[in-house]
């Protein structure tokens, strides 16, 4: 089942008068449940506004073209309000960033609590549930330290937990791995997996990074607000768990960094 | 409390601006206080009148409260005046020339028969300590202090003081009215006159008999008759005589003190603004640091609402600091102020629970408010946009 559709998507921001970015500029995507998806591109093909889109965080343009189609769990989400929007977030999305973003002076226990707040779910079920969840990660013991104690892996392995914290239909992320060293990446790129094996979760990743595209059942490549290609990379659709080095298909050079 | 955290964040920042709220806060306690005791005492002196005439000499200075003598033989003709029920002459005078200029109402001395108002007399006075003066302590040289003044002396019941250089034995204290009764002692009305004789120059205590002075008269109309419409009558028929009312009481002093509590109140209100206004400064920088978390939580889920929410809190928490710094700080200078003025008679504060509470609810709503705008400011932001801020 497609647990994300998407289609006509376009998105134009206006950063001034003069200034137009026509970020994206026409999208037709589809995502089924328990798909791990990168989405990969230069700096400027739209990867993360398409991200946005699919998380809710923007509305797609209605004008200048053929009205888009945008539905999640088989809801459209077009004409969906703001309010809506976010209630939906904070239930069944999670996010987490390449910057980590934790609150800084939260615990690490209590930034995972945070997303259980905005569900609404508080007290002790709350608390359990985002133990339960720092436990996953293999930070229990780090429960009560705030995000200046940690490592770069470890606030990441946090900003995980808290993603995954409400059993979330789906989550995306933003460059996971893009500030962690590749023993760091590694580790986490493998919970990533894990949960998605483990829970059937979706993933939508964006990402720069061969390994972490390679990783996943497929990968969505953009160039200046359009889809270019779509690949599988072998082994991955099959047997998760055995891994396989992606093969070399001819790709369009990817600009590294950001 | 994790709304602490987030104050602890800057703090000699938070500090400062707390202090801005205590400053203000501190300002309305104690101007506030000094507002209060002046209104207590005028809305006793405002319900004393009511419903009443005092005579005086009309060479008097201030209505009805001339120390300038008059026969008390006039109070007969008084007597005669259609309308007019009860006169009671009465000797008051201040009880040393040094306090003519305090605040408030300065220590009195005054004199009246017990009695004679005939039961008219509505003002209810309670006792501490000891009795009321009787008719049959008329020639005696008793006094009642009022509660303040009774402190200034230091004296109990059995006690003997003086005034105006005569031996008064305390035989009562009255419990505290917080209006003119507080600064008062009480003596038989022949007593007074003795004294009031002798504080006139030689050559006119010649001619003068002690018990035919008085230096006012309260007059108690006839049930359903105006004050008002009396008072002229009396002036016309009685030369030499001004008759105050109680709408006289409240014009003269009821204005001069409205313009008190003005000033008093609007110097407290425009440090509170002035408060509020660096919470507003404070809010506003503390949340644009914050812009990136405050983007992550939209991000993840957090409703506008929630987000006002929590920043309208961490601001109410501010005011809610700086309020009761600044009332326990008003509170000290109250009582220290209260108590050094004791000894003299003037007690210059009155800080009620209800202006306390009043003081904090007011700061915390202030810093409340003060946080709003920026709070939906933030709250408004696009969360992706915020996300990137640096």
């Amino acid at each position: 089942m497609a647990i994300l559709e998407g289609r006509n998507l376009r998105k134009t921001y206006r950063l001034g008068k003069r200034n137009i970015v026509p970020a994206l500029r026409g999208v037709d995507i589809s995502i089924e449940q328990g798909e791990m998806v990168a989405i990969m591109g230069p700096s400027g093909s739209g990867k993360s506004t398409l991200m946005h889109i699919l998380g809710l965080l923007h509305a797609p343009d209605s004008n200048d073209g053929p009205r888009p189609d945008l539905s999640f769990a088989g809801r459209d989400m077009v004409d969906v309000g703001e309010n809506e929007r976010t209630k939906i977030r904070a239930s069944q999305m999670g996010f987490v960033f390449q910057d980590f973003n934790l609150v800084p002076t939260l615990t690490a226990l209590e930034n995972v609590m945070l997303a259980c707040d905005y569900a609404g779910v508080k007290g002790s079920v709350a608390r359990d549930r985002a133990t339960d969840a720092l436990g996953l990660v293999g930070l229990s013991e780090r429960a009560d330290h705030r995000p200046a104690e940690l490592s770069g892996g470890e606030q990441q392995r946090v900003a995980i937990a808290r993603a995954l914290v409400n059993k979330p239909t789906l989550i995306l992320a933003d460059e996971p791995t893009g500030n962690l060293d590749s023993e760091r990446a590694e580790e986490v790129l493998t919970l990533l997996r894990e949960f998605n094996e483990r829970e059937g979760q979706t993933f939508v990743l964006v990402t720069h990074e061969p390994d972490v595209a390679g990783a996943c059942h497929r990968i969505i490549r953009m160039r200046d607000g359009k889809i270019r290609e779509e690949t599988r990379p072998a082994g991955n659709t099959a047997d998760p768990m055995v891994a396989s080095p992606p093969p070399a298909p001819e790709r369009e050079p990817v600009l590294a960094g950001r | 409390m994790r709304y602490l955290r987030n104050l602890g964040r800057r703090k000699a920042r938070t500090t400062l601006t707390v202090l801005g709220i205590t400053i203000g806060i501190w300002a309305l306690v104690v101007f506030g206080s000094m507002a209060n005791k002046i209104n207590a005492l005028v809305e006793g002196g405002s319900t004393y009148y009511e419903g009443k005439l005092s005579l005086s000499d009309s060479s008097g200075s201030m209505g009805g409260f001339s120390s300038a003598p008059m026969s008390i033989h006039t109070a007969d003709l008084v007597r005669e005046i259609d309308g007019v029920d009860v006169v009671v002459p009465a000797v008051m005078m201040l009880m040393d020339d040094a306090s003519a200029m305090t605040m408030g109402v300065p220590p009195m001395i005054t004199a009246a028969v017990a009695g004679t108002d005939e039961g008219r007399e509505e003002f209810v006075i309670s006792y501490a300590q000891g009795r009321a003066l009787t008719a049959e302590d008329d020639g005696e040289q008793v006094v009642v202090l009022g509660s303040d003044i009774s402190r200034k002396f230091s004296a109990q019941v059995g006690d003997t003081i003086e005034l105006r250089d005569t031996a008064f034995q305390v035989v009562g204290i009255m419990a505290p009215t917080l209006t003119a009764p507080d600064q008062a002692a009480q003596i038989p009305l022949q007593a007074a006159q003795k004294i009031l004789l002798a504080t006139m120059p030689p050559m006119v205590q010649i001619g003068l008999n002690a018990s035919d002075l008085v230096t006012s008269m309260t007059v108690f109309p006839e049930p359903g008759v105006d004050p008002e419409i009396l008072a002229d009558r009396i002036e016309r028929e009685i030369p030499n005589v001004a008759a105050m009312t109680g709408n006289d009481f409240d014009e003269q002093i009821g204005s001069a003190t409205a313009i008190l509590n003005a000033i008093l109140v609007g110097i407290a209100l425009i440090s509170l603004v002035v408060g509020g206004l660096s919470v507003v400064n404070t809010m506003a920088m503390s949340i644009a640091e914050r812009t990136r978390e405050i983007g992550i939580k939209r991000a993840i889920g957090g409703s506008r609402f929630r987000i006002v929410r929590e920043l309208v809190t961490e601001s109410a928490l501010i005011g809610f600091v700086g309020g009761m710094i600044g009332l326990g700080l008003g509170a000290l200078v109250v009582v220290a102020g209260n108590e050094a003025g004791r000894s003299s008679g003037t007690v210059l504060f009155e800080l009620t629970a209800w202006s306390a509470i009043t003081a904090v609810v007011f700061s915390t709503v202030l810093g409340a408010l003060a946080g709003f705008v920026p709070a939906l400011h933030a709250a408004r932001l696009d969360p992706v946009a915020a996300l990137r801020y640096e």
